[in-house]
């Protein structure tokens, strides 16, 4: 069984934070407004709009990747 | 011996010729040549041997090996990191001066073993020593066809796997996101076999003088020995080479030591700090060590003198470890700042430790590279060990003799 993930590409990452506006479910932001992405899998439900926050990240940082078994917070 | 500034203890396997220098001829008198092997023999020796990687992670060799074995199609890559950006480690460097034909040996059988296309050496950027000693060894050898040397940039995080990659595929030496482990897709998007000179020694040892030799020290879990890297107040660097199981306390006598603090650094700027008197007791083992929270990571073990104090050395160590940061991913550029200041403010007796352990959380997993995660752990690590003295700081005093501390 493989789970979806979100994982940052922290050096494109710029925190123009608009991941955050489109799933504040599993993306919160830090001091910085820099994402803190959820470590849980993405839920079936929401992974509809995780792929539109992927998709309109500006600076394409953001990813859904699979993985199997409990992954890093990245 | 004493070789650039270090004392190199020999020692039973890897550092047995110290004293021999390290030209091939003795090296070969003793080691023998070069055995030919494959793939298969590489991956069940090290299987046998139990080795793990000597860069920090202690990932096992032998699973590193097989996903390269496993890729189909293209001719893997072999590299060889000899950077050793921790600044406290210099067993990688102690090799370069004393075995590095050992270090060859290893990376070199391996990489024909698996059929490498090339074989990519990276050398420190600030350890001249090292380039100089590993250069005069290849000369000398007749099987480095397929080698090319890079040199590291003098920073922390230039040796850091990723960074190093990049180096090698001719792009700036700094961490980038990996989507994929190095051995699925490393340089050029080959599978990669990247290792540290200590790991390359170690498969050098076990191959040439097999696996009984291997396991005639340490134990029978956990055969073999590491290198050590011991610094003191006062004293030159010790690298030593400790056979796994004995206790700490043998083979690093320092910490019997009276004068002593009663804290020690263990695994380096990335590392953690423990009790001095209970790492004395726990064995030279990666699972002894675990079990009670602890990991050897680089090597390091760093004394301080009695009048240090572990707070005010943290913030120290957050300080250069925040400089040191690319500063290409926002939260390790942004939160190990915030972090020192934290630290600096904790010290003053201006804050808590709340916001210091706050902040440690928040920076960790957030980064290209594990810089943010092992400055985490050394703060986290000063946290959860001696609370009392982190407490009486936020109090604004210090109960050491650290005539340095509280900072004014």
């Amino acid at each position: 069984m493989t789970d979806q993930r979100l994982r940052v590409d922290w050096p494109s990452c710029t925190a123009r934070g608009v991941c955050h506006e489109l799933l504040p479910e599993m993306i919160d932001l830090d001091d910085w407004g820099y994402p803190v992405t959820s470590r849980d899998p993405v839920p079936p439900e929401l992974v509809g709009f995780a792929r539109t926050a992927v998709r309109l990240c500006p600076q394409l940082a953001l990813r859904l990747v699979e993985v199997s078994g409990p992954g890093p917070r990245r | 011996m004493m070789a650039d500034g270090l004392v190199i203890d020999p020692g039973p396997a890897l550092l047995a010729g110290v004293l021999d220098g390290p030209g091939l001829a003795a090296h070969r008198r003793r080691a023998g040549e070069l055995r030919r092997v494959t793939g298969e023999d590489v991956a069940r020796a090290a299987e046998a041997a139990g080795l793990r990687g000597r860069g920090g992670a202690a990932f096992p060799f032998a699973r590193k090996l097989r996903t390269v074995l496993d890729q189909p199609g293209r001719r893997p890559v072999v590299v060889v990191n000899l950077s050793e950006g921790e600044p406290l480690s210099a067993k990688d460097h102690a090799l370069a001066l004393v075995a590095p034909h050992l270090v060859l040996d290893g990376a070199l059988s391996v990489a024909r073993a698996i059929g490498a296309r090339r074989t990519h050496v990276v050398l420190p950027g600030d350890r001249p020593a090292v380039r100089l000693s590993v250069l005069d060894a290849l000369e000398q050898r007749d099987d480095t066809g397929s080698v090319r040397c890079h040199v590291a940039s003098p920073r922390f995080v230039a040796g850091q796997e990723q960074a190093v990659l990049e180096l090698v595929s001719g792009r700036e030496n700094l961490p980038v996101t990996a989507w994929r482990p190095a051995a699925v897709s490393g340089v050029g998007g080959r599978p990669t076999l990247l290792s540290n000179a200590e790991t390359w020694a170690q498969l050098g040892f076990l191959l040439q003088h097999g696996l009984d030799a291997y396991r005639r020290s340490g134990t029978v879990d956990e055969p073999g020995t590491t290198l050590l890297t011991v610094s003191a107040p006062g004293r030159p660097r010790h690298v030593r080479e400790a056979e796994h199981g004995r206790a700490m306390g043998d083979v690093v006598p320092e910490l019997g030591h009276p004068a002593g603090a009663d804290l020690v650094l263990l695994g380096g700027f990335h590392g953690s700090w423990v009790p001095r008197d209970e790492l004395a007791r726990t064995p030279v083992s990666v699972e002894g060590l675990r079990s009670r929270g602890h990991a050897l990571g680089a090597g390091v073990v760093q004394l301080l003198g009695v009048e240090e104090c572990p707070v005010r050395r943290t913030t120290e160590i957050v300080r250069t470890l925040a400089g040191e940061s690319a500063g290409r991913c926002g939260p390790c550029r942004l939160g190990l700042p915030a972090l020192w200041a934290a630290l600096e403010d904790l010290g003053a007796g201006r804050s808590d430790a709340a916001e210091v352990e706050r902040l440690a959380t928040l920076v960790t997993g957030r980064g290209a590279c594990a810089h943010p995660d092992g400055t985490s752990r050394l703060v986290r690590s000063l946290l959860s060990v001696t609370p009392e003295e982190v407490a009486a700081h936020a109090r604004g005093v210090c109960t050491l003799t650290d005539a340095m501390c509280p900072a004014p």
